[in-house]
């Protein structure tokens, strides 16, 4: 299988990325850490093409697309690549947040409408998109990254008609917090990084959800549990977000 | 009488904003509406007690600062309501959707609702009992026809729950989801209704449920089908004018 996995050095997207090299799939890593690719070229060898960029680029983001479309298709592709900002909503300057929204929903838009409206995913293939459960929850602290994380949810649900059509499958993931530095950067003080899920469990868990072609993922009992609270009790379950994480927070970061 | 406010309306130049500008208008309020025009093509549109900014939201930084500077120019101080109202669709496959679109869907229903909120923050605070108003819409759980927009409310709808909780008790911000209007959004959009166009809500109904919603401050709130049959239901509008 060929796949595709943008955010592909850290986090999430690296343990995809091992995890599925290990598994023999030839996997397309995106990333703007041009010296996490170079180790990842290292490690892998002919089993693995890296492509450096800057989602938050327009214009690399479409370079990158044309530079794709000379590939042969997809089977997966992995739109895992994605920022946060965390602080009070006025503290965080504009030119953070125009940055988070491209980055986290403009981008992996253009890329899936990109990629599978000519034809570049095969058929049978799946698109797989990270939100978050934030969109469960809310996230006082962060309400520009949930609104980015919501509009994708929406978006892949919205477009799942039209690639069915065309033998499509999506899949949208509601993480909650991973161990990663991504969550040991955003986190409130004195959060406890081990109830953070393993990136490597998390990967598995959706490694399993696209072999089985799910349309949703909460990974984790944390997940599912948030889930169906969020659905009962929406406006409890925020302010218990703002009790747990808002009034917690420390330095703004983004 | 009350001391008038200072209300905010972007996109006042056209459906559901235009209305809601002329009602808060004639209750002796301070208006500022914003669109993209120029001010020479809005002229014979607007009354002549309400002031209009352009503010073109493709680009958002930009059009926040103008909104500012123009507000800074005007004298004010505080803002008592803003409402963001602005917004476009296009109707259409999702797949044909190309870059452009998607950019210019994102920027202006959502990056500059969220970079003018942002902008507005110390005139809200500044004021003693505001509310900030994002318009959403009853499509963003989803809609197959219009992805990039159902998409951009969405997040809309996730960044008002959230800046709700962090504001609460300083400014109440709210998000009102209209399900379909028969505006001429839906001809500019280039989609068709046909008979379904019936059912669509009347932008009277819907401009007097928005002020009605404010005044109670609910949020996440929808107008739909069924609160136009409630506000027949109760009367209302056989005793209003």
């Amino acid at each position: 299988m060929r796949v595709l996995i943008t955010g592909a050095v850290e986090g999430l997207g690296r343990a995809l990325c091992d995890q599925l090299l290990g598994n023999g799939h030839f996997v397309t890593a995106i990333d703007y850490n041009n010296e996490g690719l170079a180790e990842l070229d290292q490690i892998w060898g002919d089993k693995i093409s890296t492509i450096a960029a800057d989602l938050s680029d327009r214009a690399e983001l479409l370079n990158l697309l044309e530079k794709l479309k000379t590939d042969p298709p997809f089977d997966w592709v992995i739109l895992n690549a994605g920022i946060s900002a965390t602080g009070r909503f006025e503290d965080i300057p504009a030119n953070a947040y125009q940055k988070l929204l491209r980055i986290n929903t403009e981008a992996p838009m253009i890329m899936a409408a990109g990629l599978a409206g000519s034809n570049m995913i095969n058929k049978g293939g799946s698109i797989a998109f990270i939100s978050s459960l934030s969109h469960a929850t809310g996230y006082p602290g962060a309400s520009v990254y949930c609104a980015s994380k919501d509009a994708i949810s929406a978006y892949a649900k919205s477009i799942r008609p039209a690639c069915a059509k065309i033998g499509l499958h999506i899949l949208t993931v509601y993480p909650g917090p991973v161990r990663t530095n991504h969550a040991e950067r955003h986190a409130p003080k004195g959060a406890d990084a081990s109830k953070r899920m393993a990136p490597e469990v998390l990967a598995a868990h959706i490694v399993t959800a696209l072999k089985g072609k799910k349309c949703r993922l909460y990974p984790g009992g944390v997940a599912k549990l948030s889930r169906v609270l969020g659905k009962l009790a929406p406006n409890t379950m925020s302010r218990l977000m703002r009790k747990i994480i808002y009034e917690k927070l420390g330095t703004t970061r983004f | 009488m009350a001391e008038p406010r200072n209300i905010l309306i972007t996109g006042g130049t056209d459906g559901i904003g235009l209305k809601l500008a002329y009602t808060y208008a004639n209750g002796g309020n301070n208006v500022v509406v914003t669109g993209r025009r120029s001010a020479e093509d809005v002229k014979g549109l607007l009354a002549v007690n309400i002031t209009y900014i352009k503010a073109d939201q493709a680009a958002p930084d930009e059009a926040a600062n103008a909104i500012i500077r123009a507000l800074a120019k005007l004298g004010w101080h505080h803002c008592d309501l803003a409402i963001l109202n602005a917004g476009n669709g296009k109707a259409g496959d999702p797949l044909a959707e190309n870059s452009r679109d998607l950019i210019n869907r994102i920027d202006v229903n959502l990056t500059a609702p969220i970079l003018i909120s942002h902008a507005l923050e110390e005139l809200l605070m500044a004021s003693a009992n505001s509310k900030l108003v994002l318009i959403g819409s009853t499509s963003h759980r989803g809609a197959s026809n219009f992805a990039s927009y159902a998409a951009s409310k969405a997040g809309l709808n996730g960044f008002a729950r959230s800046l709700r909780e962090e504001w609460r008790g300083r400014v109440n911000v709210q998000i009102i989801h209209p399900g379909p209007i028969a505006t001429n959004m839906h001809d500019k959009a280039g989609f068709d209704p046909g008979i379904i166009k019936r059912i669509f809500l009347n932008p009277d109904f819907v401009a007097r449920t928005i002020i009605r919603k404010i005044k109670k401050g609910r949020s996440p709130t929808s107008i739909s089908f069924a609160a136009r049959i409630i506000d027949y239901l109760t009367l209302r509008n056989w005793f209003s004018s």
